[in-house]
Order: structure tokens, then C-alpha cells, then sequence
């Protein structure tokens, strides 16, 4: 019976064929990725043609994709990929030395620098935006109009935990000095979780000294729904009446209709977030978003010195695009002057 | 022995021992198989040694108290391990609450009441139904069924909650129990049926009392199978239960919630370059080899009992 | 074997008789339950079909070849599933590259080969015991293997200082190891299930072993053989999980489309259909999680009820033969 003799090998043949035809097929491009070039797995022949990868806040990202995606069509052989897993996921990665750049919407913290130095991980840091985070709560929640950081830490703070309504932080933030009334609502709350920037610079900026002063840790209560995604947290706002929640600005604002964006009192009155006011400082609740490039990386891969001179050149205008507020003129020309220097170590720690 | 008209050839010991290149290449052959066979107890160990390197640095430098907290939040050096099962009970006891009765119901139909042609006809359904890629059911999972059918009922829940990742999860393994209890019935003697049908009983009688009893065996093998199943299960619950990278205990379905599995997968990032909260890489396989642990019982249970009933009949 | 039940109208009537007219209520609402659960699993499936394809529809009617070719882009109108495609292309070739010989390998071990000893028992409860462990596992075998332990060796082997291993390469050879129990299995029972006497006609004319298995018993049970394969397969196209450990790109993965046969990709970053569905499916944005994300599915689910319909019609085909 040859034909089932043969029908054996034909089985394998197939898959072996379909490799040999890859193999020539895929023999050309296959330069690419010649992977005896440290950082990035492939150097290639040129700035335009080897591979970058960034990782990090997911605030960062979609400026980072839309940088990529515009330096892809100007390079064609390049590539750039670019994840969001939160800023500090992607410090852990940057530090062990997977990946050649960070996004980060806080600064990078005196651990992350120490890991760093002991793999020896040096870093230039580059600020590249700013960014407003949003307190939102459901368009159906009309008795707050503002809050100010006592009310918020009588909501969300470490001694709030098994607070239901936003009613029952009251007594908490009459206590902190607070007068604003807080409704029978409900509190739910979803917020970002400690993977990301976006929690770390709330807490820090919302938190930090409340706590500090109550001799609790600078922490959020953990009963609250913790999502990784932005759109989620947006998701959730609308969908529940005595919502809480914060987001980066430019997701909110994104979000129109849906979700009501609370103005905060840092001290100084309230104030509604925006481009000018979180440009000029006056919101108090905003941040910068920062790139956070490896040294070794800028060095020894031709593109991701080249995606970064892209970055900081015409793709610096992504960062309006896509909805997050532009670096005013003088602070940028640091950037720039940090990046050609190639200076590293972390200024704001 | 017809050696008319053939030369006599002498019968020497060598002629009796065979060839020896066909021995030689038979030999390599057998051993080359074997390897293959051999190669399934490397993984074995593979993934039990990958397991146990990095879960046991967890065990021993774990602060014990982190074990009971108020929740599971890895990167900041909380492993409350009870909201892991917690979640994993809730999407695995809903999972087969509804599996359970849609695949035992379609198995005893299939098995003792559908006629030959139907069963021709339904059983590729079932089939393409457990072929459908666990993402498809996550899918269905946060976008039907979560605002179509939980909240629905119960309005109070949140957009992405455990009790769709347990539907969904059920749904998957309808396939599974159907195809294992229907095998378990098919294996029970037609003279039982016959035997039970003789002295009178109704068609509904003999299914219930005579045959259903005798294929129990199998039928809790479906079962414990199909729990094994619906524990390990992972896309389901990541793209429709909700919670990122932790997780508050909580035993409200209602609500978004981590599993063992879910848990494992938010890790992703997976590095060891650890930065404060010193042992959430490790976390991901300590909570593996729970995960491990916890299924290979089960399928050495369930195996006890598919062995069962191959014995009885 | 299932209950072989006399010609339905006989027992029809015998039934009637024997009831004389008298309804058995509990009998038949049994039977009507049975029914309604089999239809209720059935309804949901054809629900849960109806829901993606009318979702993917407008994707999928306008501009199916640029959805098919084009790379993940931030705005739905231009995403595609290019990326995806690639990687589960390469993710199915080392499954049969690797998995298929293999398993057929093993199988043919313990059929034809292993002698009833505490040995093989062993190997055969090994197998099985792979066979039910959740696939995140076989995750966390890849991330300690490939990501982590060969980072360190030289890059042939799928490993790299920055990469770090999580290639497309790391991904098929676990989905492949994931898949293999499967194979083993289905390949054993339709080794099992060739009558011995073919095999003793075999011997019966002084061939070896593997004589009688090559030229015997692996085109009788052939037909078999490739039905598991084919749903192991299937199966292989399907999975998430073991990628995602194995560090799959859940954001943008770069580089645009390229060819699909670019062998150099294999040392690459990558991602896959399942994948790509996932991370659509959460994107909240307009357009991913209610337009693009059911297209991919309807995408990939073309290919694996392709491969479960080839698998089905193969296992039919064959046994009208015997």
C-alpha cells in the first residue's frame, strides 16, 4: 500500500515545506534582526531600522504609540513597540535592562534608583508634558461641585475603609477642617491601582501630607475597585450615581457628557482642571509625564537615539493630539538640552 | 520447505539472528520513541522544578502576616491568599452550577433518548462548542451576558463582575461534562436497560433509577473533571471579572474579583527586578504551584474513578 | 456504545399499547427537560455566534482586506489583525512542527512498544496529569524557561539580553508543549483501536515492529490520528493565557505588517489573534471593544471551525469506511 506509506511523510512535508518557503521568503528581511547587537535585540545598519522598546504608565502610552506610529512612516524598517502595563511595572522591566525606554507619569523613586544602579541601569530622564488628574464623580451627583484635599482623604484615605456612603466621611473631614457637605450617596469608588503613575501621583499629591500629619501610611483605603485600565474607571463613573474616581485629564475630558469633573481646592479656592490651569500650576492635582531613556540604549541602537530625537522634535506635538497639555518653551528647551547632553541621574526624585 | 530446483543453502546461526541493520535501526527506532514518551516526564519536572525554585524563595522569606490581610494587592507586599480562593470558588460554584444541569441534561438525551440521526446531528454542535477559544467566551462573557442577564437581574452589580466570568466559564465546559458523562452512559450495558424495561418501568424510570445510578462513576469524574477545568481557567475571568493588579476579599459575586488564575495573568510583566514591595514576582509562582497542586489532585481523583468504571463493565 | 433502541415507531406503538392511553406526565416532561437543556446550550451558542458576527459585521463587510492586512493602529478605522495573524501562523507551525512528531512519537511508545511495567504507568499518568493542568501554568513554565533561564544564552535559542526571550519563538514551542498531551492521547487511542489481528498479519511475515507499525498500523489508525492532531490544533490557535506570561505585546507592537513569512520575526516581540481580541475587548475606546474586537473573533473562530469541521468530517469519512 504505498499511498498510506506516503501519506505519512506527506504530513510532515507540508509544515517542513512551509518553513523552507519562510525561510526564503523571510531570508532577505532576516538582517533585521541580527541579535549580536546589545539593546533591543538588533541593531541593524542604521538609525532607521532596528527595534525599540518602551514600556510603562499607561498615561504615557498613547503619546508614546501615536510618537511610534508617526516614526514607523517616516523609517520604515523601524520598529517600535510600546506597552502600558503602569509605571512602575515598567521601571521594574527598565531596571533589569528589558526594555530601552520608560514611560513614567511620576518621577522615578529613590528605590527604582537604587535598583537601576545595582544592575547598572543609568538613565536619562526627560520630561515631556503635563498632565491633570481628574476627580470625577456621575453628572447625577449634584450637590458637590468641589472638594478640597480634605474631603478626599476622608473619602479615600487609609482611615476611610467601610465608609459606604459619602456621608459617613463627613465626620472625618469636619475633623480635618473641612466644611464642604457630602451627600447620602452611595461611594464607589474606582480608581487605578499601585501599578500605576497615575496612583502614585494622586496619593502623593492628595494624600501624602494629610497622612503624613495623622501619622498614618500614605496610602488609599483598600476597599476600593481597582482598575488598570483608564477607559474602565471612566466606564464605572458612568455608570454608577454616587461614583468616585481619578483619571488622567485628558481621559476625562475625553469623556464628555458621561462623567462630571469636580474642581479642587488645594488651599487657594477651587479650581476646575484645564489646559491653561493645569499649564500654569494653578490646578493643584497635575503632574508631569516623563520618558525615562537608557543610556546604554541611546548609545549602541542607532534608533532608539533616533526615535527619541523624534520624540523631542516633531512628535512633541503629539502631546496636544492626543489630549495632554504641552510643555511650555523654556522647560522643554531643558529637555532637549538634558537629552543632547545625555545627562543622567534622576533631578526630581 | 520446497528447495526443488533451488540451490541448497546452508543454515547457519546468522541467517537465524536476522539482519542485523534491520535490529540495529528497529533498536535506534525503539529507543527514539521512547524518548519521546520519555519527554512528557521531563516537562513534568520542568514545571514542577520552575515552580517550586522561585515559589519556595517566596515561602521562606514571606511575612506570614501578609498571607490574612484585607485583600490581594502583590506589588504592595499584600498576599491575602483567601480572596484568590474566594474568587476562585465563586466563578468555579457558579461555573458548574450551570454547566452541571445543561450537560448532564444534554447527555442523558444524547445518550438515551435522541434518535441516531439527532445524535449525528448534535454531537458536532456540542464539539463546536468546546472548540470555541476561551477569549470568545470572555467576550460573550463582559458584552452580553454582564449587561443582558446579571445586571438584568441585579442592577446593583458592577460592569464587569464574577458572576459573568462563572457563566461564561460554565458554558465552556457544558462541552466537557456532556462529552464525559454521555461516555460514562454509553459504557453502561444495554441489558440493564433491557432488564429494567422488561419488568415494566417507563422510559423516564429506567433512565433515572437504573441507568444514571449505574454510570455515577463516570458521572462524578465528568464532574470533578470539568471543576478541575473551570478552576484553571484564566481568559474568561481576566477579560469579564474585572480586577486588575489586586483585589479586596470580598464574597459578592456581584462584583469585580480576582482568581488564582487571573491573578497569575495580571503579573504579566513578570520581572524580578523588584522595586519595594520585594516578592511579587515570586508571588506569580507561588500561586502557580497552588494552582498546580489544587488541579493535579483533582485529576488524580477523577482518574481514580474513569478507571472505575472501566473496571465495572 | 449507545442504546440501540428498536425502529422508533414500533416502540411508538408497543409504548401506546402498553399505556392504554394514559399520559405519563412525568415521562414526558422529563423528556422535555432534557430537551430544553439541550437546546438552551445550543440557543446560547447560536446567541453568543449571532452577537459577534453582527458585531464584526461592519468591520468585516467594509473593509475586510485592509482589516486582515493592516497592523494595530490608536483609531479604529485603520486597526487590523495582520500582527495577530502573523503570530498565530508561526504559534501553528511549531505546534505541528514540534508537537505533532512528538506526540505521534510517544504514542507509538506506548502502544507498540512499552512493556505493562511500573515505568510506563507512570508515563501514562504523567501524561494525563499534563493533559488537565490549566494552561497559565504552562505560562509560568515558559516565563521561568525562556524569559527568564535562557535570557542568559546565546540568541539562537530564542533568548536575548533585551528581548529577553519573549519571542514568538518562546510562545509556539510552549503552546506546542501545552498541546502535547493532547496529541499524545488521541494519537494513543487510535492506535489502540487497530484490531491485532492486522498487526499479527504483519509479524506473521517476520517484519519488525516498526515495520508493522509503518506499513500496518499507522494507516489504519491515520484517520484517527489526524483528527486529534487537527483539534490539538485548533486548540493551539485558541490559547491566551501561556502567551501572555510568556510576554505576548498587550500594547502597540511595532514594526506595521511585513510579511508573514519573515523569518526573522521569530526573535521578535509578537502577539496573536487571541491576544489582540483580549486587549480589544477591554479597550473602551470607540470602535475596538464593540466593532473590532468581535471581527478578530469572527476572524480567528473561521480558522478553528475550519480546522474542528476538517477534524469531524475526517473522523466521519473514515469510519463509514471500516
Amino acid at each position: 500500500m504505498p499511498s498510506h506509506q506516503h501519506r505519512g511523510a506527506r504530513l510532515l512535508a507540508l509544515p517542513l515545506a512551509l518553513t523552507l518557503l519562510g525561510a526564503a521568503c523571510g531570508g532577505g528581511t532576516g538582517e533585521n534582526a541580527d541579535p549580536d547587537v546589545a539593546g533591543g535585540g538588533s541593531g541593524g545598519d542604521g538609525a532607521g531600522s532596528g527595534t525599540v522598546d518602551v514600556s510603562g504608565s499607561s498615561t504615557v502610552e498613547p503619546i508614546s504609540s501615536a510618537v511610534a506610529q508617526l516614526f514607523e512612516e517616516a523609517n520604515p524598517d523601524a520598529v517600535v513597540n510600546v506597552d502600558g502595563p503602569g509605571t512602575g511595572d515598567g521601571f521594574q522591566l527598565f531596571c533589569d535592562g528589558e526594555t530601552d525606554i520608560s514611560d513614567a507619569s511620576r518621577p522615578i523613586s529613590p528605590e527604582e534608583i537604587a535598583t537601576c544602579e545595582e544592575n547598572g541601569v543609568e538613565f536619562v530622564e526627560l520630561k515631556i508634558a503635563f498632565d491633570g488628574i481628574a476627580v470625577l464623580t456621575n453628572p447625577a451627583n449634584d450637590t458637590i461641585a468641589c472638594l478640597n484635599f480634605a474631603d478626599q482623604y476622608a473619602l479615600v484615605g487609609p482611615e476611610s475603609q467601610g465608609f459606604e456612603t459619602w456621608a459617613a466621611a463627613q465626620p472625618l473631614a469636619g475633623e480635618l477642617g473641612s466644611n464642604t457637605e457630602l451627600p447620602e450617596l452611595p461611594l464607589q469608588i474606582t480608581a487605578p491601582g499601585a501599578e500605576s503613575g497615575t496612583y502614585d501621583s494622586y496619593v502623593e499629591i492628595v494624600l501624602e501630607d494629610l497622612a503624613e500629619e495623622r501619622e498614618q501610611e500614605a496610602e488609599p483605603r483598600p476597599d476600593y475597585s481597582s482598575q488598570g485600565d483608564d477607559s474602565a474607571i471612566i466606564q464605572a463613573t458612568e455608570a454608577n450615581e454616587g461614583a468616585f474616581g481619578w483619571v488622567g485629564f485628558a481621559f476625562a475630558d475625553r469623556a464628555g457628557e458621561g462623567v462630571k469633573i469636580l474642581e479642587i481646592d488645594g488651599g487657594d479656592g477651587c479650581v476646575a482642571p484645564s489646559a491653561e490651569t493645569i499649564a500654569d500650576g494653578s490646578y493643584p492635582v497635575s503632574r508631569p509625564l516623563f520618558i525615562y531613556v537608557s543610556a546604554e540604549a541611546a548609545e549602541s541602537n542607532p534608533t532608539v537615539a533616533a526615535y527619541v530625537d523624534f520624540y523631542l522634535g516633531e512628535g512633541i506635538d503629539q502631546v496636544g493630539e492626543v489630549g495632554y497639555v504641552a510643555l511650555p518653551e523654556d522647560l522643554l528647551a531643558e529637555t532637549a538640552s538634558a537629552w543632547e547632553e545625555r545627562r543622567t541621574g534622576a533631578k526630581e526624585a | 520447505m520446497s528447495d526443488v530446483g533451488r540451490q541448497r543453502v546452508p543454515l547457519t546461526l546468522a541467517s537465524l539472528q536476522g539482519d542485523r541493520r534491520r535490529l540495529r535501526r528497529e533498536a535506534a527506532l525503539r529507543r527514539l520513541f521512547l524518548g519521546a514518551a520519555a519527554l512528557s516526564i521531563v516537562i513534568s519536572a520542568l514545571i514542577v522544578l520552575s515552580l517550586i525554585r522561585e515559589a519556595w524563595v517566596f515561602v521562606s522569606q514571606v511575612d506570614l502576616a501578609s498571607l490574612w490581610t484585607d485583600g490581594w494587592f502583590p506589588r504592595r507586599g499584600l498576599y491575602d491568599l483567601k480572596t484568590l480562593f474566594a474568587g476562585s470558588l465563586i466563578v468555579t460554584l457558579i461555573a458548574m452550577a450551570v454547566a452541571s444541569p445543561l450537560g448532564l441534561g444534554a447527555a442523558v438525551y444524547l445518550s438515551e433518548y435522541a434518535r441516531p440521526r439527532v445524535r449525528q446531528a448534535l454531537k458536532p454542535v456540542i464539539e463546536t462548542l468546546a472548540s470555541i477559544p476561551s477569549v470568545v467566551l470572555g467576550f460573550f462573557a463582559l458584552t452580553f451576558i454582564s449587561p443582558e442577564v446579571v445586571r438584568r437581574f441585579a442592577e446593583e452589580a458592577t460592569l464587569a463582575n464574577l458572576t459573568a466570568a462563572g457563566i461564561g466559564v460554565g458554558l465552556l465546559t457544558i462541552p466537557l461534562i456532556a462529552s464525559v458523562a454521555e461516555d460514562a452512559m454509553a459504557a453502561v450495558p444495554d441489558a440493564l436497560r433491557e432488564a429494567s424495561s422488561g419488568i415494566g418501568a417507563r422510559k423516564v424510570t429506567t433512565t433515572v433509577k437504573v441507568v444514571v445510578p449505574a454510570a455515577v462513576s463516570g458521572l462524578v469524574a465528568a464532574f470533578i473533571i470539568a471543576t478541575s477545568r473551570a478552576i484553571g481557567e484564566t481568559m474568561v475571568v481576566l477579560i469579564a471579572a474585572g480586577a486588575s493588579g489586586g483585589s479586596l476579599f470580598s464574597l459578592d459575586p456581584l462584583r469585580e474579583g480576582l482568581t488564582l488564575t487571573a491573578a497569575m495573568a495580571t503579573q504579566a510583566s513578570g520581572t524580578d527586578a523588584v522595586v519595594g514591595a520585594a516578592l511579587t514576582f515570586q508571588s506569580l509562582f507561588f500561586v502557580g504551584m497552588l494552582l498546580f497542586l489544587v488541579t493535579f489532585g483533582l485529576n488524580l481523583v477523577a482518574d481514580r474513578f474513569v478507571r472505575r468504571v472501566r473496571q465495572k463493565y | 456504545m449507545a442504546a440501540v433502541a428498536p425502529h422508533p415507531r414500533t416502540a411508538e406503538l408497543v409504548r401506546a399499547r402498553l399505556e392504554q392511553g394514559k399520559l405519563d406526565v412525568a415521562g414526558t416532561l422529563f423528556r422535555w427537560l432534557l430537551v430544553g437543556t439541550l437546546a438552551l446550550s445550543v440557543g446560547v451558542l447560536a446567541v453568543l455566534l449571532i452577537d459577534v458576527v453582527t458585531g464584526g459585521w461592519g468591520v468585516l463587510s467594509s473593509r475586510l482586506v485592509d482589516f486582515l492586512t493592516s497592523a494595530d493602529r490608536t483609531s479604529a478605522e485603520e486597526a487590523g489583525v495582520f500582527q495577530g495573524l502573523r503570530g498565530t501562523f508561526w504559534i501553528g507551525v511549531f505546534t505541528v512542527v514540534l508537537a505533532f512528531p512528538v506526540g505521534i512519537g510517544a504514542a507509538i511508545y506506548l502502544e507498540e512498544y512499552a512493556p505493562r511495567s511500573r515505568f510506563t504507568r507512570i508515563i501514562d499518568i504523567n501524561i494525563r496529569n499534563l493533559a488537565g493542568v490549566p494552561s497559565v501554568v504552562y505560562g509560568i513554565l515558559g516565563l521561568a524557561i525562556f524569559v527568564k533561564t535562557l535570557a542568559s544564552l546565546p540568541d539562537w535559542l530564542g533568548g536575548g539580553p533585551l528581548t529577553g526571550g519573549r519571542t514568538v519563538m518562546s510562545g509556539g514551542i510552549i503552546i506546542a508543549i501545552l498541546v502535547l498531551p493532547i496529541v499524545i492521547i488521541t494519537s494513543a487511542e487510535a492506535i489502540r483501536a487497530v484490531p491485532d489481528s492486522i498487526r499479527e498479519a504483519g509479524f506473521g511475515v517476520g517484519a519488525t515492529r516498526w515495520e508493522v507499525v509503518r506499513s500496518h498500523v499507522l494507516p489504519y489508525a491515520l484517520p484517527g490520528i489526524l483528527t486529534g492532531t487537527v483539534l490539538a490544533l485548533a486548540r493551539a490557535l485558541g490559547e491566551a493565557a501561556p502567551l501572555i506570561l510568556v510576554g505576548a505585546v498587550q500594547g502597540r507592537l511595532g514594526g506595521g505588517p511585513g510579511s508573514l513569512v519573515d523569518l526573522g520575526q521569530l526573535q521578535e516581540r509578537f502577539t496573536a489573534m487571541p491576544i489582540m481580541i483580549t486587549n480589544w475587548s477591554g479597550e473602551f475606546a470607540e470602535g475596538f471593544q464593540d466593532e473590532l474586537a468581535p471581527a478578530a473573533i469572527v476572524v480567528l473562530l473561521v480558522f478553528v471551525f475550519l480546522a474542528n469541521g476538517t477534524a469531524i468530517l475526517l473522523r466521519n469519512r473514515y469510519a463509514k469506511r471500516r
